[in-house]
């Protein structure tokens, strides 16, 4: 589903993010990718999605060089993918139904439709009554449910979530990763990016580590 | 699917709209400014060429008489002018219907006239010879050919200056293209700033829009149609400037001399029409060129 191969990604003249990461994530996977802050968690998962293309090495994502993409490949390829970002990357002009039906609007389904998986979707992540509101009307742990509601709504192929459980509560960090649990159950390939260590402890799931861009 | 999208997009757009209301705002009345420029432009340059055409198509000739002309000297006139081909008699005028011309020309200033005691005004006699079947000469044979008639004081018409004033026009035309387009480019250039503006102030959401799946055209349709809205509203907006300004300059010329002194046109339904097309044209151009390639993520 997801291959890397020598990858480096570096910004102008500071010390690269990646180096030399090679990695194979196989379909129905759920991986941790850990290590400390700054040690290129974020990027890897942004190389993945094709926010930032590789200095060079190769990414092939779903059978697609991420390399020799086209705009619109790429799009289509994005719809493919659910991304939980750090900062939740919600809009916050728009209420929690429109943030959530963004995903399906892109793909040009009717309203009815839109309205009906929407709505569904927030059921099942405790967000039904939440729907008029706006994003800054919410608590952290709330906006990082829409998110991924946001993420999910589509059933994609792959879900990243880069610190989805950062500034949350132990109860509510619980409850994301039974969340991400249940949607992995369902077939899709899932990559948690985290520091936590809490949140690897007694985990039977493959963990990837990196320190200063390198796989350890 | 396509007519789901399409709402979609209007209804953004419209979100949009209401959304950054101020720097909508912003950019309409920007807008309106630079129409404005470029339509008052328009009307003086629509003006001129109207005042051309109504003084130049047919040649208009007048035929004055010593005091009031006997019907037997007027029909020897006709028959001297059916000689010559097209030429149309259009109207006798009368002393009286002369002086009565002036009294509703001058309208409330009549009362001026009621001291001459005579009427000084000559009565004539209007022709028309058709611009196609006139030459260059005929004109001055027809005069010459009047003024041996003994009961004519005076034949005047006005080819020369047309022919002087028609030169200088198609002059004025030629610097209006070119200062026409100018004012164009400026208006475009003042357009696809503004929108910048509107598109920077949504960066974050062009970038989140583009991380979910978005397509680029899917991003700019919106965009293009916003612009379009704006365009539309600051073109609408000029000519209604424009118009209260051409019915307010026109009112206060009849209270001020009595009368019209000058045969003001405003812009025909069909040019009122293309400048408003050309407003929504130029909204669309605005956005693509501010769009360009600056949210490729």
């Amino acid at each position: 589903m997801i291959h890397l191969f020598n990858v480096y990604k570096s910004f102008g003249s500071k010390n690269p993010a990646l180096i030399d990461v090679s990695l194979t994530v196989d379909k129905g996977e759920f991986v941790f990718i850990t290590g400390p802050s700054g040690a290129g968690k974020t990027t890897l998962l942004k190389i993945i999605f094709c926010a930032e293309r590789p200095s060079s090495g190769h990414a092939l994502v779903n059978g697609r060089n991420l390399n020799r993409i086209s705009d619109r490949e790429l799009a289509l390829l994005r719809r493919r993918i659910g991304v939980v970002f750090q900062d939740f990357k919600l809009l916050p002009r728009r209420n929690v139904f429109e943030n959530v039906a963004l995903a399906l609007e892109i793909m040009g389904f009717p309203l009815s439709m839109i309205r009906k998986k929407v709505h569904q979707t927030l059921r099942y992540l405790g967000l039904a009554t939440k729907e008029g509101y706006y994003p800054p009307q919410l608590s952290g742990g709330e906006q990082q449910r829409v998110a991924i509601a946001r993420a999910i709504i589509n059933n994609p192929l792959i879900l990243l979530a880069d610190e989805p459980t950062g500034n949350l509560d132990p109860d509510l960090t619980m409850e994301i990763m039974a969340l991400l649990k249940e949607v992995h159950i369902k077939g899709t390939t899932v990559i948690v990016a985290t520091h936590s260590q809490e949140l690897l402890k007694d985990t039977r799931r493959r963990i990837v580590a990196l320190n200063k861009g390198r796989i350890v | 699917m396509r007519i789901a999208l399409f709402r979609y997009f209007v209804r953004q757009a419209l979100a949009n709209i209401s959304g950054n209301r101020l720097v909508h705002l912003i950019g309409v009345g920007t807008m309106a400014i630079a129409f404005l420029i470029f339509d008052a432009f328009v009307l003086i340059f629509v003006n001129l060429n109207h005042w051309t055409e109504e003084w130049g198509r047919p040649l208009t000739m007048s035929i004055y008489f010593k005091g009031t002309p006997e019907r037997i000297a007027l029909e020897s006139i006709e028959r001297e002018l059916l000689r010559f081909p097209g030429v149309t008699i259009k109207r006798f005028i009368s002393k009286d219907d002369a002086m009565k011309t002036l009294r509703r020309q001058l309208g409330d200033k009549a009362g001026l006239l009621d001291g001459l005691g005579e009427n000084p005004l000559p009565a004539s006699l209007e022709i028309i010879l058709s611009r196609d079947k006139t030459g260059d000469l005929l004109p001055y044979q027809v005069k010459k050919s009047l003024e041996r008639i003994d009961s004519v004081d005076e034949v005047q018409y006005s080819q020369e200056w047309i022919e002087r004033f028609q030169a200088i026009m198609e002059a004025i035309k030629l610097v209006g293209i070119i200062f026409g387009g100018l004012l164009f480019l400026a208006a475009l250039f003042v357009i696809t700033n503004t929108i910048k503006l509107t598109i920077y102030s949504r960066k974050d959401e062009i970038e989140i829009l583009k991380l979910v799946g978005a397509t680029n055209r899917f991003v700019e349709i919106p965009f293009l149609i916003e612009g379009s809205i704006q365009g539309f509203l600051g073109g609408s907006l000029a000519l209604i400037i424009l118009f209260v300004v051409y019915i307010t300059a026109i009112t206060r010329a009849e209270l001020r001399f009595g009368f019209a002194s000058l045969d003001i046109i405003f812009l025909s339904p069909h040019i009122t029409l293309f400048l408003l097309l050309m407003s929504i044209i130029t909204g669309l151009i605005g956005s693509t060129v501010s769009l360009g390639r600056f949210f490729r993520i």
